[in-house]
């Protein structure tokens, strides 16, 4: 009996103990827990990555290609030479960003629709991956002289690619992406023979510090008649409102279909380009 | 004599569960006064309860639903200050004392950033048929919460940072 009695004392007086926890388990209501920040900027040293603006962000960057390492002391080592690209791209909303772009030395000016189709999350609604859609379309322009041939239409200037970016984050250091790519060229240059090429790209993004990562980036081309595939390393460095890119890389191209299908460098022959990219983001919608 | 006791027990229980006020869209706003720039964040997601029976009182939200008027600053926020994907959740577990006038004291232990710390806050808490409404105002040191700031940033951010709280909190019934 007053066994009992004891008995039903400590579950009253642990009933009392717990109540906070109880209190506390009774809003611990779940929710869904998205991974964010899968990469630091929005490309991941040329090619794009899952990453986009924020709603109402207008982001500036400007590209830098210097000229290659191995170009000798008389052109200082590649730094002067030099080929810019500068763009602009707005966040629409959460999902859909905006952008274009030109690049000097190519002649081309590039515009791109990135959408997001699903988010990696995990608590209510468990995803595993982060998967966007890019699309971009490019306007190279002819050599003054080739365009006043009237053999040559205005669409011959045109390229397409189209780029599905699935990306996961493993954990909070480390992200991979893979990019399945189609780039369609209007006209093709004389040592190509598919106007649809594929290739498929990676990216590996290791996080060194909170504000700073190396990333790793490559192509596989699997049509083209170009094998020589571009491989890029870089250094991600953020510093409050900028985030600054330096990388090395066997192509000096920053939009899609040149430096994936147009470079001809070599990392064993020390042709390797220095780069950076500077990106800044502005406010425009609150 | 345990035939006595036992319904008792019912009864009490039952009894503490009807004192129990919930609510899920709580509001907690933090300020940081600084020279360059002023920060504010509204979360408008926390949820909180209190059982009036014992004076427990919890408090709940998640980083993460933080609001800042720059995007930036948020993904600073969660990325290098209060690494959210570590520490999703923030937390106060505490006893109200002193419930007179509509005013009382609330002490317990406030987690953020995985550090747990006794804080003490003065909180007005004014109820009506089926509802309280709680308001306070109390200040949070970053340095206590392992938070950490770089002396080179873009904005300075105050070492102390103003948080209001305003929730209303509902019957459980």
């Amino acid at each position: 009996m007053k066994f009992k009695l004891i008995l039903i004392f400590i579950f009253c007086y642990s009933y009392v103990c717990f109540s906070q926890n109880d209190l506390l388990s009774l809003i611990d209501n779940n929710t869904t827990e998205y991974s964010n920040y899968i990469f630091k900027g929005t490309k991941v040293v040329n090619s794009e990555s899952v990453e986009m603006p924020d709603n109402g962000v207008l982001q500036f960057m400007i590209q830098h290609r210097f000229g290659t390492l191995n170009s000798g002391f008389y052109n200082f080592y590649g730094l002067d030479n030099s080929q810019v690209r500068m763009s602009l791209a707005y966040g629409i909303n959460d999902r859909l960003s905006i952008g274009i772009g030109r690049s000097s030395s190519l002649k081309a000016i590039d515009s791109n629709l990135k959408y997001q189709l699903f988010r990696q999350s995990k608590g209510n609604k468990t995803f595993p991956l982060t998967i966007c859609l890019n699309s971009s379309i490019v306007f190279k322009q002819y050599f003054k002289s080739t365009s006043e041939n009237s053999i040559f239409l205005l669409s011959d200037q045109f390229s397409y690619s189209h780029q599905l970016l699935i990306a996961r984050k493993i954990n909070r250091k480390f992200s991979i992406q893979l990019s399945p790519t189609l780039v369609h060229y209007n006209l093709l240059s004389i040592d190509q023979f598919n106007n649809d090429l594929y290739s498929i790209g990676y990216g590996l993004r290791y996080k060194l510090s909170n504000r700073i990562s190396v990333n790793l980036e490559s192509f596989s081309q699997f049509n083209s008649q170009n094998k020589i595939n571009p491989i890029s390393i870089g250094f991600d460095v953020e510093t409050g409102g900028h985030v600054f890119q330096f990388h090395l890389s066997n192509s000096a191209f920053m939009i899609n279909r040149a430096f994936i299908h147009e470079t001809y460098d070599l990392w064993s022959e020390g042709s390797i380009y220095f780069g950076f990219n500077i990106s800044r983001v502005f406010t425009v919608k609150e | 004599m345990i035939r006595k006791i036992l319904p008792l027990l019912f009864f009490i229980s039952i009894d503490c569960y009807s004192q129990q006020y919930i609510a899920n869209d709580g509001e907690i706003t933090f300020f940081s006064y600084a020279p360059i720039e002023d920060i504010k964040a509204v979360n408008k997601k926390v949820s909180a309860a209190f059982d009036i029976s014992n004076n427990d009182i919890v408090f709940q939200l998640y980083i993460s639903d933080f609001n800042f008027r720059k995007k930036l600053m948020q993904t600073h926020f969660n990325e290098n200050y209060l690494e959210s994907d570590i520490f999703p959740k923030a937390n106060f577990v505490g006893k109200v004392f002193a419930l007179e006038d509509d005013s009382a004291i609330v002490r317990g232990l406030l987690t953020i950033h995985g550090v747990s710390k006794e804080i003490e806050a003065n909180g007005m808490f004014i109820k009506n048929n089926n509802s309280i409404k709680i308001s306070s105002e109390f200040n949070v040191k970053l340095e206590d919460y392992n938070v950490s700031i770089p002396t080179i940033v873009m904005y300075k951010i105050a070492e102390e940072i103003l948080v209001n709280v305003v929730i209303k909190l509902n019957s459980k019934r």
